[in-house]
């Protein structure tokens, strides 16, 4: 009998689930500016053959570009411009915090996985990938990714991130935003448990370049926990210590603050023009990726 | 008793407050030992607990509120541990002798309706239930007599059960045979030998009216519980006599008298019945008596016939009436309302018919006894002479209840029976007996002339209420009379009546001639003849049959018993029910005691024990005063409950309604709190 050793990318991603992966793109609500020939318009103008405007001819203008027939017409010359076509940039900020170990089946898995889904998207359509680990800042980096050629290296660094460090949003969001000036769509995963805050970290990320999308993943143990008696609460992160006594009112109020936190997220982000997304890892992950994400217009 | 509860086991209780409270304040110095737990994160946790803390009220309260509610539940758990007692009386000790009165007083209805027995065995069960672990009690139960109903045990079902046991009677109390008996019991005990042992309670249940209050004495710590009320009412008949006239034996005298031991003078009409009908007796059916209390003093009696000199104080009455035949007097005091004691409200006698005897006057000739023995209206005076054809000695009668031989020895005589001999001078002779005929060197008898009376037996039933002072006797014989014999006249030179008792006969030997005396023209002389012949008949009963007292056991004569073919059994019936007594083979029979007043009769009828009468007649017992001082015993305890309320325990109430409520409100909250 033979033992069929699953390949690491099927760990994360599986090649049937990949193959219904081909048919999607990654869709920015913005024209961003590419930086190099790609598939997708750009804002400037190039060469393509996707007419965009006319102008005057100024000395030093590609001969090649003027419309003799409007010459022929008017005696003036008028130069076609055309609509540039470039690739798009796709940051992947994937929280490896240790906050992420946690649940069943674990947020740090999941998230991995829509980040490589996310990321195999990218690299099938030609798009600039970048993928980001962060925990209390940029813990590591794949480079920018073009191209299918790259998705087993990919998915190689995907599957090697082991949740660890406290969460810091803010110092990996700044040292983000510093190193990748290009403008692209960036897609945050996190659980978004930052004792700081979110804001100080989204708000190099929220709005201007970017077109942010927040994926907030929590486990259902984290949304409805189940949990009794007089227990010493122990953060994973730092060891921090609540004492507390379950009853009733107290899992009524930690509801409550959970939902009002998360909706307090959503509204940061909504009104920062990005898009937020709540999820649990109880909701199948390809069901996130094909359906959920569709929706929300990250993916088309 | 004060509204205070007691505490029965103060000690335990104090000692779990000691150990218990400190602990749980301890435990709330403690910090819980909690589960750790790993969570993503705490901080929405945290958040959650002072979102709660802030919004709570009494928030620094609720966790004082809890250790408070803890506090109080153990308090009152502690207050039912050391067993609070209302209506408290101290309980048993650890050797506990109960003495049950259960005499003709102990019942009594003066507590609530119920007898002064049922309450002293309520108290005695209620003392038994005080029982600490490792105590032991007794149950002794006494009348006149005392009888261990329950020996020493922890048991307290079984000593529970030996009071229930307990049944009352009409007899007297004494107190002595029961104290025997307690410390005879002690004395089995080799803890109580020891000198420095603290000596066994005595518990008295009484109403302290004992006979022998001042021949008492006690080892040991006794406490009298004092049974009884001081106002119950009761007025008792405490003397009956009944008696037929001599010269009209048809007449019957009965005579009552009655005593008011209730605290205020009271009427007590008196009423008479014959076999159960109420009789009219001098026009009336009832006599009235006035009877002032027994309790009052010379000084208060006075008082009152000052006050009152229309309403003297009668405390007797008396009745005649005619009868012919056997009967029942019965003598019942008719002022029944609130009489707490009803065996003295009545007192019977039995009236057994007038006898009539069978006489044989054997003798040559004598007017005087002929006319005598004719007159008394006997059943059947007969007269023979000693010889002949149809003479005493042809003849060898055997059916008459007496026979006088008047100066004739006869040759034949009935094995078993009554005789009267009057002697002859000098030729006087007598039968085979006790007493001799004393004969000079000659062998005559001496005679004796001019003979006086020096004194005679004047409690005898035949010589009583008579004078012979007058009684002159020409000539006599000198007897020889052996001591045991009885001399009923004695000469002033030698006995003159003898009463001999030789084998199964009665003789009464009288040592002249009663025509060489001047007794036939004295009236005594019929009298005598009278008495005699009743007296020989019928023994000394001459009376109606006095009745007995509660506890009595009349003993019958193997005689009597013949007389009815000496059955194997008798059916004794009486007030209490029907028994069958065993006759013993030989012997004469004792009947069982007869514990309750009323009318027994025994079946098949024994001659003078076909009816008895047993009644109480006795002051002592139908005083219904508790008395002030324990029995033979000044210095005990006297526990007076003036009321009846029982000993209630109250740790029950205590778990029920304070406990319970304060574990579900520490539960409630418990439960609600909030605390980091």
């Amino acid at each position: 009998m033979t033992v069929q050793i699953p390949s690491k990318s099927t760990q994360i991603l599986d090649p049937t689930f990949m193959a219904r992966l081909d048919q999607l793109d990654v869709m920015s609500r913005k024209l961003l500016a590419g930086k190099m020939k790609g598939e997708r318009r750009s804002k400037r103008r190039g060469q393509s053959v996707e007419f965009a405007d006319y102008r005057n001819y100024v000395v030093g203008d590609d001969l090649r570009f003027i419309d003799w027939n409007i010459y022929a017409r008017l005696d003036r010359l008028f130069l076609k411009l055309f609509l540039e076509e470039e690739d798009l940039s796709l940051y992947i900020l994937l929280d490896v915090s240790k906050s992420c170990d946690f649940g069943d089946p674990a947020k740090a898995f999941y998230m991995k996985q829509v980040a490589a889904a996310l990321a195999y998207i990218g690299l099938v359509n030609y798009n600039r990938v970048h993928v980001s680990a962060m925990a209390d800042g940029i813990v590591a980096e794949t480079g920018a990714l073009r191209g299918r050629r790259r998705v087993s290296q990919m998915i190689d660094f995907v599957d090697k991130l082991k949740p660890g460090g406290p969460s810091h949003l803010a110092d990996a969001c700044k040292k983000f935003a510093l190193q990748h000036r290009q403008k692209g769509v960036c897609v945050v995963l996190s659980d978004f448990f930052d004792k700081g805050g979110y804001e100080n970290g989204l708000r190099y990320v929220a709005g201007g370049k970017y077109d942010l999308f927040c994926v907030q993943t929590l486990a259902p143990q984290e949304i409805d926990p189940d949990l009794q008696g007089d227990l010493k609460l122990r953060d994973i992160e730092d060891d921090d210590l609540a004492e507390v006594s379950i009853t009733q009112p107290l899992i009524k109020q930690y509801k409550a603050n959970l939902n009002a936190y998360c909706l307090s997220l959503k509204d940061y982000v909504t009104r920062r023009g990005g898009t937020y997304l709540f999820t649990s890892t109880a909701v199948p992950f390809d069901t996130l990726v094909l359906n959920y994400l569709r929706e929300r217009g990250l993916l088309g | 008793m004060n509204w205070l509860p007691h505490f029965d086991n103060w000690g335990r209780g104090l000692a779990a407050g000691v150990i218990v409270i400190p602990a749980l304040l301890i435990l709330y110095f403690l910090k819980l030992r909690r589960k750790e737990m790993p969570v993503s994160s705490t901080f929405l946790w945290k958040k959650a607990i002072q979102d709660l803390q802030v919004n709570a009220p009494f928030q620094k309260l609720r966790r004082n509120l809890l250790l408070l509610l803890q506090l109080l539940l153990l308090v009152a758990l502690i207050l039912a541990l050391s067993r609070p007692v209302a209506n408290y009386r101290p309980g048993a000790g650890k050797q506990t002798v109960i003495l049950i009165d259960r005499s003709a007083s102990m019942n009594a209805k003066d507590i609530d309706g119920r007898s002064r027995l049922d309450e002293a065995k309520r108290r005695a069960k209620e003392l038994v239930d005080s029982m600490k672990r490792g105590a032991t009690a007794m149950v002794i139960a006494f009348d006149d007599n005392a009888e261990t109903i329950q020996s020493f045990t922890s048991d307290t079902a079984a000593l529970r059960a030996a009071i229930d046991r307990v049944q009352g009677t009409d007899r007297k109390s004494r107190l002595k045979l029961a104290y025997q008996l307690a410390e005879a019991q002690l004395n089995f005990d080799p803890a109580q030998l020891r000198s420095n042992v603290e000596p066994a309670d005595i518990r008295l249940y009484s109403d302290g009216r004992v006979l022998d209050g001042n021949e008492l004495s006690l080892r040991g710590h006794l406490v009298f519980e004092k049974i009884g009320t001081d106002t119950a009412k009761n007025i008792a008949i405490i003397a009956l006599s009944a008696r037929r006239n001599y010269e009209r034996p048809t007449q019957v005298q009965v005579f009552a008298r009655l005593a008011n031991y209730g605290p205020d003078p009271a009427e007590a009409p008196v009423q008479l019945s014959v076999d159960g009908d109420v009789i009219d007796v001098g026009g009336t059916r009832v006599r009235n008596t006035f009877l002032l209390p027994d309790r009052w003093t010379r000084d208060q009696r006075d008082a009152w016939d000052k006050e009152h000199p229309d309403k003297p104080a009668i405390d007797s009455v008396e009745f005649q009436l005619d009868l012919t035949s056997a009967a029942i007097i019965k003598v019942e005091q008719m002022n029944k309302e609130g009489d707490v004691l009803e065996a003295d409200d009545v007192a019977q006698v039995v009236v057994p018919p007038p006898k009539s005897l069978a006489v044989l006057l054997v003798t040559p000739g004598n007017f005087f006894l002929e006319k005598a023995i004719n007159s008394l209206g006997l059943n059947k005076p007969d007269t023979l002479s000693p010889t002949g054809v149809a003479g005493y000695e042809a003849t060898k009668p055997t059916q008459y209840d007496v026979i006088i031989f008047d100066r004739y020895k006869p040759t034949y005589i009935p094995p078993a029976g009554n005789f009267i001999f009057f002697l002859d001078g000098a030729r006087a002779g007598l039968p085979e007996m006790r007493v001799k005929i004393a004969r000079g060197a000659d062998g005559n008898p001496v005679v004796l002339q001019d003979v006086g009376v020096l004194d005679w037996k004047r409690d005898h039933p035949i010589l009583k209420a008579m004078s012979l002072t007058k009684l002159y006797v020409a000539e006599a014989v000198k007897l020889d009379v052996p001591p045991e014999d009885e001399v009923l006249v004695d000469g002033l030179k030698g006995p003159l009546i003898v009463m001999d008792h030789t084998g199964k006969s009665t003789n009464m030997v009288a040592a002249f001639d009663v025509l060489q005396s001047n007794w036939p023209l004295k009236v005594t002389f019929p009298i005598f003849l009278q008495n005699a012949l009743q007296y020989l008949a019928v023994g000394g009963d001459m009376d109606v049959r006095q009745s007995l007292e509660p506890g009595a056991t009349p003993t019958i004569p193997r005689g009597d018993l013949q007389k009815i073919g000496s059955p194997m059994a008798i059916r004794l019936k009486g007030p209490a029910g029907t028994t069958m007594v065993n006759v013993p083979v030989s012997g004469d029979f004792v009947l069982p005691a007869l514990n309750h007043v009323g009318l027994y009769s025994t079946e098949p009828p024994v001659p003078q024990f076909e009816r008895m009468a047993v009644n109480l007649l006795d002051p002592g017992e139908s005083d219904t005063l508790p008395a002030e001082r324990a029995p033979g015993d000044m210095s005990a305890t006297i526990e007076d409950v003036k009321t009846t309320r029982a000993r209630f325990e109250l740790w029950w109430w205590i778990v029920a309604v304070a406990a319970l409520p304060l574990l579900m409100i520490e539960w409630w909250v418990y439960t609600r709190r909030v605390h980091l």
